[in-house]
């Protein structure tokens, strides 16, 4: 066959296939799948512009410094992150500390163990996401206004914002794109911030205390009291930490090779326990904001059948982990409402930051605060060998010497000023510091 | 058939990407004669609501097309036990069908659980969840009788997130409002005084707070929600609740000023404070 004919062949076969070809205006389609796979306003990542308006004065950004001792690890789309490992700031979570105490304190417990630096202060209201999520209740620039006057209290202390709440370090990167991003946003949050005495400050990153811990993990897990080698630990990835905003999320090759998140996966792994998986490893736990307060059918239903029944028949788990209020609150009281049908599941569920406090031989009770949980935690406990009824009894006797006063409370750093649950003064960094 | 002279006729919106446009783009209300299904009253508000919505800033970042593929509802873990779905909504926005969003609006839109799979899932890169977000803050700002249902249970959660900046407080979990978390949560109810002082940390020792914020804190994050505009929304939701909040924040402001104005001064004296404003 001749290379005419060959060619002559190829054309008519191309046409056979593709018949609209010929009438296509292809600088059309690839336009359009431009807009398709690009992202709406057409920046690989937000932080350019951030970096931008900086350079133009229209916001101040508060850097990641040396002093922060960072660690680079990598984005969903492979671009760096930096997350700061001492010189923290806490964000707290409105959720952890009403009903599990346990999760921010084994945080605390776990910086003071590895000599971090740290500040806690009273100066900090929560994200409003949960609020936003579940009743729409709020408008963007209040919650740009919101998230701004959080970081400016983080950004006068010089210390770096560390997010304890999932919801609110998903919710946080949806408010600094819109801050960053939309100029009427800008215009209509300055006179507000200025009213406070404030200006819009924006970190760098935005960094959730779970991807501190997976960073810092390796270096925890030396510290090690117990072996986990024979626990089975079941992970529920919040959504909020890698649906929302997923380009801010880290990975690591090393787990699942890069197929999950590595936070808080990556962190049980570090502490020697064996990772199982389950069919709905992706699904949420349930908590969906208003439904977890008002509409509970819904939460219990689906935090057990969608999550806690295939993780434990699926993947015979010992522990479910999880790095997020909802999540831990959802998974944990889900369980006991099943016996009404003869469900009777047990799975004892912790936060990454509790499970890995444990491991390191914090106090169950007073540190890990785990008798907030409804599942059995103990159970766990006994089964990685830590001798539950020696600390429980303890606890009891402290509680009881609380009651009748002869006990004064015990601190993770030191106590507040009393001037300090009034103003936000500007020497109190200095106070704080100089007492420790 | 594809040809030049249909894809020539696409609208300059990049949404209506692919050749479907004539079935999936928006057809005229004569056409369609649905708007009329409307009860009279209910016309002009869902017309105004759903220009209101397409007017906001995030409307078209968030919604840039849809094929119909269905990806967004086969996550859903709200579609799995209501009859909700974020196609179904999307389709509705994409075809302008105003009737339908309504009634997606009034029915529907609170199922939503706000988990992002949707979007972290959907092939054209819609924000599902945000758009599900501007709907409700919509029904709130119009003050649609859905969103007062359901707000309604929600009162004292707006109460403490707007006045103290903390979504919830430990002693909410009360036996009969919460007898599905099992009996640890009713021990922990009974005796939550101790079990606070037993928390190692000074601000996370109170029954009615999730930690203590400072007056100033509280008083910042209500000047932001009034002057946002929050407020205003409230007002016409639960006007008992605006004007408690009012209150509220007048007394705290003036407190605050009151002792900042001692302090600068040099005549605060740091022991004739309560332990907690909260007790003031």
């Amino acid at each position: 066959m001749s290379v005419q004919s060959v060619e002559k062949k190829l054309e008519e076969e191309i046409k056979s296939e593709f018949p609209y070809a010929d009438n296509v205006d292809w600088n059309e389609v690839y336009q359009r799948i431009i807009y398709r796979y690009s992202t709406p306003h057409g920046l690989q990542h937000v932080k350019e512009e951030l970096y931008k308006l900086e350079d133009e004065g229209e916001i101040i950004v508060h850097h990641i410094k040396p002093e922060n001792n960072p660690v680079e690890v990598q984005t969903l789309n492979g671009f760096p992150k930096k997350i700061p490992t001492t010189k923290l700031w806490h964000h707290k979570s409105c959720g952890q500390c009403g009903h599990i105490p346990g999760y921010p304190t084994s945080v605390f417990w776990m910086m003071n163990k590895l000599e971090v630096d740290y500040l806690d202060e009273p100066h900090q209201t929560s994200c409003t996401g949960w609020n936003y999520h579940a009743s729409g209740a709020s408008n963007p620039v209040a919650l740009a206004g919101v998230f701004v006057r959080n970081m400016w209290r983080a950004y006068e202390t010089g210390y770096y914002p560390l997010i304890h709440c999932g919801t609110s370090f998903g919710h946080y990167k949806e408010v600094r794109n819109m801050i960053i991003l939309h100029k009427e946003i800008r215009e209509k949050l300055r006179p507000i911030m200025r009213k406070l005495g404030m200006d819009i400050v924006i970190p760098e990153e935005i960094v959730h205390y779970s991807e501190w811990l997976f960073v810092m993990s390796k270096k925890a897990a030396q510290q090690k009291k117990y072996d986990l080698s024979n626990i089975k630990a079941a992970v529920h990835t919040p959504c909020h930490v890698y649906k929302l905003v997923p380009e801010d999320t880290i990975y690591d090759p090393a787990v699942y090779q890069g197929r999950r998140p590595a936070a808080p996966t990556g962190t049980v792994m570090n502490f020697g326990a064996k990772i199982v998986d389950y069919s709905t490893w992706w699904d949420c736990c349930g908590f969906g904001f208003r439904h977890i307060l008002t509409e509970r059918e819904f939460s219990r239903s689906f935090a057990l059948f969608k999550k806690v029944i295939p993780a434990v028949e699926e993947g015979h788990a010992d522990v479910f982990v999880t790095s997020d209020t909802g999540c831990v609150t959802t998974l944990d009281k889900s369980q006991w409402v099943g016996k009404a049908h003869g469900l009777n599941y047990n799975l004892p569920v912790l936060s990454d930051a509790q499970f890995a406090a444990i491991a390191m031989g914090a106090d169950p009770y007073l540190i890990a605060q785990i008798h907030w949980h409804a599942t059995d935690v103990e159970g766990f406990l006994r089964k990685i060998g830590v001798p539950v009824d020696d600390y429980k009894e303890k606890f009891l006797q402290y509680l009881q010497d609380l009651r009748e006063g002869k006990a004064e409370p015990q601190y993770l750093y030191p106590k507040h000023r009393k001037i300090d649950f009034y103003l936000a003064l500007p020497d109190r960094v200095k106070w704080y510091k100089g007492n420790k | 058939m594809v040809n030049k002279a249909l894809l020539s006729t696409l609208p300059d919106d990049p949404r209506y990407l692919d050749a479907s446009y004539n079935v999936q783009g928006p057809l005229p209300e004569e056409d369609r004669n649905l708007l009329s299904n409307l009860k009279p009253e209910e016309r002009e508000l869902a017309k105004q609501f759903w220009e209101a919505v397409k007017s906001d800033f995030r409307f078209n970042e968030y919604l840039r097309g849809c094929l119909n593929c269905g990806v967004c509802t086969s996550g859903c873990p709200a579609a799995k036990f209501y009859d909700f779905g974020p196609r179904e909504m999307i389709q509705y926005m994409m075809r302008n069908e105003v009737d339908k969003i309504w009634e997606f609006v009034n029915k529907k839109v609170w199922a939503c659980v706000q988990c992002y799979t949707c979007s972290m899932r959907c092939p054209f890169n819609n924000e599902i969840a945000g758009l599900i977000m501007l709907l409700r803050e919509y029904a709130v700002k119009f003050a649609l009788p859905s969103a007062k249902e359901v707000l309604a249970p929600y009162r004292r959660v707006l109460l403490t997130v707007i006045t103290m900046g903390n979504q919830v407080t430990p002693d909410m979990i009360q036996p009969d409002a919460f007898p599905d978390w099992g009996p640890q949560a009713v021990e922990e109810s009974k005796n939550m005084d101790v079990y606070r002082k037993a928390i190692p940390v000074d601000l996370l020792q109170r029954t009615d707070i999730g930690w203590h914020s400072s007056l100033q804190t509280a008083v910042e994050i209500m000047t932001i929600f009034i002057e946002s505009g929050v407020l205003d929304s409230i007002k016409k939701i639960d006007k008992d609740l605006y004007d408690m909040i009012m209150d509220i924040y007048e007394e705290r402001k003036q407190t605050l000023e009151e002792i900042k104005e001692k302090w600068k001064k040099g005549e605060l004296k740091e022991e004739d404070l309560p332990d907690s404003w909260l007790e003031l």
